[in-house]
């Protein structure tokens, strides 16, 4: 948040913008102005050669009163520039609430599928920030330009940025846009950055390879950045809009996906075509959380835009998003499914199209330990053999089957017994004829643990704002045959259960933030404590604060690698780890389409 | 500091509080700004989540205090709804946010 005096300086240069703005007619102006002129404006030859036609009579008889249309069909603004389905969603939300369009929800359906299909990215371009779209919380370090990335990312996700491609003159109309809507833009140096406009004193000492200092704003070298690394003609997306088929995606698919907390998650999804719309799906899903045995099933509906990016949805009590990336191949999709206010809890999932041929997902132990004896396993996969006798189920040197408790074609029950002798290291587990590669390992002992996410980030809320929770979860690490850790061949062991606690995280003297955050349950799940100035905290200080995340694990004990309800994972000593919370304030603007704040 | 010992009640206190394990007073690579415990400082302008440490000590605490003056300045124009285009009665129902601030509202863009 700013500071008090320079913001107070700030306010006034605002109004005084704001003004201005008005009486030059402002951003929505210079908009309809460009809309007036740029196709075929002087000195736009670029413009000129590039713009996609718009042939949609929908777009077209919504758009075109104030995007104007020239003899190629090119509508001002709007052919000049490709998007994913996210991007256009939000420019589309925003000619409703800003500049009035007038369109009933079917419309704009229907016109973002067409934007997004006729005027998408390309999956090549699409691939690097997939995470986008998939709402995942990480941190992503745009290295390709430090001025573009200071001038975007203090607002927004670069990601956003890298979701567009546009002409020049386009790129220039974006910042004119963020400059006319946002007038503090131009001089906010935030997350140290320094705005739009140089605001620093120009340099006059050439830089260490001797060229003259680039005083430019950040602006314009942000403009030549994106001009020349993001154009709208690009090799990629002539390739893609031509070869681009409406996916024929109906049929089983596996599911194999990992859940923050919970570990790995096996199933089947069961997609149907639309027959009265072509891109439209219909899914059943079942899936089991191998580690408990939590069953979850879901009816839900996706959309796929530009022929491969899924957009899909389900779930009546609590509903879920489904953002999948389908391969040209028709055979794979992968991607994240996820709920939650802020989309923070999810799955990252991997769709496998089902055929006849016998399939292993995984097993329901990530980690088998080395001297036990009858150890519960099931195998998850499809079209497994029905009556597996023992011999024709291998997890290789060490590990053998007991006895098979129960099957089915989509999981076989066992018991296995790891010998004393048995080597450490990863295990491929086989049946009828097919094998997992490292399925699961084998080890004899917890040497570590380490807590995953190393920085998670809470919200508070749950008065006026929703929160924003966060998973924790601790695997269990094993040294690996040269006994050292942090080395390359250290095992991870999977999920274990341990005893999860806050710890004070000192940043001032005499921080107190753990009595208020919030709460850690023995799942690892953190609740954060309510929004609002608290009362009992000095100076009213909301419940927000940073705090360990302590993991421990106690020697011998613990319950398992294996299955929750398999025997003792066994640590020689006391073993702990820990991550960093932040737990901080909410966000005012939805900017997504998130569930838990409507 | 194993040759030296605390002589006056201040000290006493900065080693009892640096005892354990001050991990933001250990942090390399960043400027040395100073923290401000509570309020808006003068010095430095820290992000929306964290302060620039990347905890939140330096944030403008409690944010309800901050609200209508981002949303006035449009300073956080990503975090805080803006009163020139998105929102410009969003402090309607609500004239200070630390006293009424159970009626502001989500802002759908």
């Amino acid at each position: 948040m700013p500071t008090r005096g320079l913001r107070l300086a700030l306010d006034v240069a605002v109004r005084l913008l704001a003004m201005f703005a008005v009486l030059s007619c402002g951003a929505r102006a210079a908009a309809q102005t460009s809309a007036a002129t740029a196709p075929g404006s002087v000195g736009n030859a670029e413009v000129r050669d590039e713009g996609i036609p718009i042939r949609s009579e929908l777009v077209r008889a919504k758009c075109g009163s104030c995007h104007r249309s020239d003899q190629q069909q090119r509508l001002s603004r709007i052919s000049y520039r490709r998007a994913t389905p996210e991007n256009w969603e939000r420019t589309i939300k925003r000619m409703a609430t800003l500049n009035k369009v007038d369109l009933d929800p079917a419309d704009a359906r229907a016109i973002l599928k067409y934007l997004a299909d006729h005027q998408g990215l390309a999956p090549d371009e699409e691939r690097p920030i997939a995470f986008e779209a998939e709402r995942r919380m990480l941190e992503y370090t745009y290295m390709a330009d430090k001025d573009t990335a200071d001038t975007c990312s203090s607002c927004h996700s670069m990601a956003r940025v890298l979701a567009e491609r546009r002409t020049k003159e386009e790129w220039e109309l974006l910042v004119a846009m963020h400059r006319g809507y946002y007038p503090l833009v131009d001089n906010q140096p935030m997350n140290g950055g320094q705005g739009f406009r140089r605001t620093r004193p120009a340099q006059t000492e050439p830089g260490p390879d001797g060229r003259p200092p680039d005083n430019r704003h950040p602006m314009d070298k942000a403009l030549e950045h994106l001009t020349k690394t993001l154009p709208l003609t690009t090799s990629e997306w002539a390739t893609w809009s031509a070869a681009m088929q409406s996916p024929k995606l109906a049929g089983r698919w596996a599911i194999v996906g990992s859940a923050a907390g919970k570990g790995a998650v096996y199933g089947t999804v069961v997609i149907a075509a639309d027959p009265g719309a072509p891109d439209n799906f219909t899914t059943d899903t079942r899936y089991t959380v191998a580690r408990t045995g939590e069953t979850v099933t879901r009816t839900g509906k996706a959309i796929v835009y530009t022929g491969y990016q899924w957009r899909g949805r389900g779930g009546d009590a609590q509903p879920w998003r489904e953002v999948l990336f389908v391969e040209r191949d028709w055979r794979n999709m992968w991607g994240r499914w996820y709920t939650g206010s802020y989309d923070e809890t999810g799955i990252d999932v991997k769709l496998v199209r089902l055929g006849s041929e016998p399939m292993i997902f995984g097993a329901s132990v990530t980690a088998l330990k080395s001297s036990s004896t009858a150890m519960p396993v099931k195998i998850f996969g499809a079209n497994l053999p029905a009556t597996p006798r023992v011999e024709d189920v291998g997890f290789g040197q060490g590990v053998s089957v007991a006895r098979i408790v129960s099957a089915r074609p989509d999981e076989i029950a066992l018991e296995v017994n790891v010998a004393p002798d048995a080597l450490i290291g990863p295990r491929d587990v086989s049946v009828g004829g097919t094998a997992m590669p490292s399925a699961l390992v084998v080890y004899d002992r917890i040497d570590g643990l380490k807590v995953n996410p190393a920085a998670g980030m809470a919200r508070v809320g749950g008065n006026v704002f929703p929160k924003q929770l966060q998973q924790f979860e601790a695997v269990g690490i094993n040294n690996g045959l040269d006994g050292k850790s942090g080395t390359a061949d250290d095992l991870n062991l999977g999920i274990v259960s341990v005893k999860w606690s806050l710890e004070e995280y000192p940043a001032t003297f005499g921080d107190d933030d753990v009595q208020f955050v919030g709460t850690l349950d023995q799942n690892g799940l953190f609740t954060p404590s309510g929004d609002g100035p608290n009362p009992k905290r000095t100076g009213n200080r909301n419940n927000v604060g940073d705090v360990w995340v302590v993991a421990e694990l106690a020697p011998g004990g613990g319950g398992a690698a294996a299955a929750a309800s398999g025997p003792p994972a066994g640590a020689a000593t006391t073993v702990r780890a820990r991550a960093h919370l932040l737990v901080t304030v909410p966000v005012y603007m939805a900017w997504f389409e998130t569930e838990g704040g409507r | 500091m194993n040759h030296l010992r605390a002589v006056n009640r201040k000290a006493v206190r900065v080693e009892r509080a640096t005892d354990h394990d001050v991990v933001a007073l250990q942090r390399n690579g960043l400027p040395q700004a100073p923290h401000f415990p509570i309020g808006c400082s003068l010095v430095f302008s820290p992000g929306w989540e964290a302060d620039r440490t990347g905890g939140t000590a330096g944030l403008c605490q409690p944010v309800e205090r901050d609200l209508f003056d981002c949303h006035i300045g449009c300073y956080w124009p990503a975090q805080v709804p803006d009163q020139l285009n998105h929102a410009p009665d969003w402090t309607a129902k609500c004239a200070a946010a630390q006293k009424d601030w159970r009626r502001i509202d989500l802002i759908f863009p």
